[in-house]
């Protein structure tokens, strides 16, 4: 047998159900698609999943189920090629085209998802004429994931505080403080996680739509795709994943932190980047996949 | 009498003395700013948001008799920069909305007529010595991008052929903003974001070579005093600060902070000198974004160039004073709100007056 054909069944045991973990839940595998502009992203489907913990810092409490519908999440955080080919100005403090994008401020990470959206036809996601460019929930076009999306996309079915088990594998999936040279990698060089997805442990930490608040269930958020939308203001926005500074700890599937959006000169942080989500049907799906 | 009774005698009065001259000497010269605005022959140009649209508008050193130069209903213009003469002024013109607004570069005559375009898909233009170039910078992609760092290479046009000539490192530039020219012509100031080698950071560039030097202060938009010994900068969003700084050396460099204008609560930007290097203006508002909903206006930062800042206005200071004033407890004297409409009052620039 070819390794090739090997490793793809591996993969597919692995993304069937083969048991990592006594918590795992039994949700169909995600697929890979490549998008009009021929980016990689992977099929989220539904399901259910056990949102923060029960144990740890007091921003994660607590531990509650929380359904998410299907979405499409870039296989790899955006990097700065992708950023540049959309004609924006690239900020990252480690210029190199593969790398991911940093120092990007929440309204940048939004204008290139808009113009994402433009390139590849679809409806922008975001109206560029309301205070933080509102979501336009009938458009078809890509935008940032909510915390619950993310959280649930990293958590890969399991309930852990990494998908890959404990700690110690952390350098194999991961840029983190203690393998990085304290700067940020080309992205898509460590192992994915059991969905596809690289990155989602370190190299930079990633913009969510939400707003942060001192614990992770809103209370006036439902249990079905939740979302903490702004109340006006600067609002601090909810920060997920690790980064190549970040310690074990901060780099868990339930660590959380709140950035102020950047809408300053002289304060953004060269350790956060983010990734395009998009919702679409099972026709859109469809279509893509061939 | 002896004389330690003598001079117990007059302490009260010595201790009164010693209070005056303390209190000008750290407002820097006699009377309050107010005062010395009044009387100066100086203008300030800045721009404006007024019904629904960017005007140029240009003010008496006090603030009295403002008056819009460009009114231009259907014009978005901004960042006014006049020549040291006092006769030309250039500035940058929006047309259109989004990612597809051209940004333009015109100069016209200090009373707003005979506008002429410099160049498309630029920005931020400043005056070389003696009014013969205004160099700018061209954007970095023809779409457009509000961001201020969004630029690539550096220019100069000529006022009286109209040519446009690469600086001769233009190449090697990237991702700088708010460039000015020295007095003496050899050096140009800028911050760079993200380019050139350098995370963010305030640099020299030689004017007619390619050497450049960081010169290692933190924050941005950087402007040397006219007679190039020192220079006034934004450390961060809430300091304003100039600092000594010999250009003459082999390689240039700041020296400790003399001026530090600080407000914890508002944000304070776009320092300019006078003429005579003697007074400050820079625009102070909140900590907004700007309220994208107006027409010709962009959601970012309320300092950026198109957006609008609610409830920023301009103010002055003196540049001759020393140590720290912090706005939100100076005394009245010490410094002056030149206008007060807060329609998005920003980039002040000085003007000699010849009229």
């Amino acid at each position: 047998m070819r390794t090739e054909s090997f490793a793809v069944i591996a993969a597919a045991l692995l993304l069937s159900g083969c048991s990592r973990g006594s918590a795992e839940s039994s949700v169909p595998a995600p697929v890979e698609i490549a998008t009009k502009s021929g980016i990689a992203m992977v099929y989220v489907p539904a399901g259910q999943f056990t949102m923060g913990t029960g144990q740890g810092a007091a921003d994660t409490l607590p531990a509650h189920n929380v359904t998410v519908s299907a979405f499409l999440m870039d296989k790899i955080e955006v990097t700065q090629e992708m950023f540049a080919k959309l004609q924006l100005s690239n900020p990252s403090q480690w210029q190199d085209p593969k790398r991911p994008v940093e120092r990007v401020r929440w309204l940048e990470a939004k204008e290139y998802l808009n113009e994402r959206s433009r390139a590849e036809g679809l409806t922008p996601y975001y109206n560029e004429k309301t205070p933080d460019w509102q979501p336009v929930p009938s458009a078809n076009g890509y935008r940032l994931p909510t915390e619950a999306e993310w959280e649930y996309a990293a958590r890969a079915g399991i309930d852990g505080p990494y998908d890959f088990g404990s700690a110690d594998k952390l350098r194999q999936y991961a840029w983190v403080g203690e393998n990085s040279n304290q700067q940020t990698h080309a992205a898509g060089e460590k192992r994915p996680n059991r969905w596809g997805l690289f990155d989602m442990y370190g190299n930079v930490s990633e913009w969510t739509e939400d707003v942060y608040s001192a614990t992770v269930k809103n209370s006036s958020s439902s249990t079905a795709d939740p979302i903490a939308a702004s109340t006006g203001g600067d609002a601090k926005r909810v920060v997920k994943g690790g980064n190549f500074k970040s310690t074990a700890d901060l780099a868990r599937a339930t660590f959380r932190t709140g950035q102020q959006t950047g809408n300053t000169d002289a304060c953004f942080s060269s350790d956060v980047g983010f990734r395009a989500v998009r919702t679409v049907t099972p026709e859109e799906l469809a279509v893509l996949r061939k | 009498m002896s004389t330690p009774t003598l001079l117990r005698a007059f302490r009260p009065i010595c201790a009164v003395i010693a209070c005056v001259l303390l209190a000008a000497a750290s407002t820097g010269a006699q009377g309050t700013v107010r005062d010395r605005l009044k009387s100066s022959l100086f203008k300030i140009a800045y721009e404006t948001y007024v019904d629904g649209n960017w005007e140029i508008f240009a003010m008496n050193a006090d603030g009295s008799q403002s008056k819009n130069i460009t009114s231009t209903p259907s014009v978005n213009e901004h960042y006014p920069l006049v020549s040291p003469d006092g006769s030309k002024m250039a500035f940058s013109v929006d047309s259109g909305e989004g990612s597809e607004n051209v940004r333009s570069l015109w100069v016209m005559d200090i009373d707003g007529r005979n506008r002429k375009k410099i160049a498309d898909h630029a920005r931020e233009p400043f005056w070389g010595p003696g009014g013969k170039v205004i160099g700018f910078l061209p954007q970095e992609y023809e779409r457009f991008s509000v961001t201020d760092y969004s630029t690539k290479g550096m220019s100069f046009y000529d006022v009286a052929s109209g040519k446009i000539a690469p600086h001769p490192n233009s190449a090697n530039l990237f991702h700088l903003y708010n460039p000015s020219f020295a007095p003496n012509g050899k050096w140009i100031v800028a911050t760079v974001h993200a380019g050139m080698g350098v995370s963010h950071g305030t640099l020299l560039i030689e004017a007619n070579g390619t050497r450049i030097i960081n010169l290692q202060i933190p924050g941005c938009r950087p402007s040397i005093s006219p007679d190039g010994k020192h220079i006034a900068w934004g450390p961060g969003d809430h300091e304003l600060a100039t600092a000594p700084i010999d250009l003459d050396a082999e390689t240039p460099a700041v020296g400790p902070r003399t001026v530090q204008i600080m407000d914890k609560t508002n944000k304070i930007y776009h320092v300019d000198w006078s003429p005579d290097g003697k007074l400050l203006t820079f625009s102070r508002g909140p900590n907004l974004r700007g309220d994208a909903s107006r027409a010709g206006t962009f959601q970012a930062a309320a300092e950026m160039v198109g957006a609008y800042a609610k409830d920023w206005n301009i103010f002055a200071v003196s540049a001759e004073r020393a140590g720290v004033l912090d706005l939100n407890t100076a005394a009245e004297g010490e410094f002056a709100q030149l206008t007060t409409n807060g329609f998005s009052n920003k980039e002040p620039a000085w003007f000699r007056s010849n009229r």
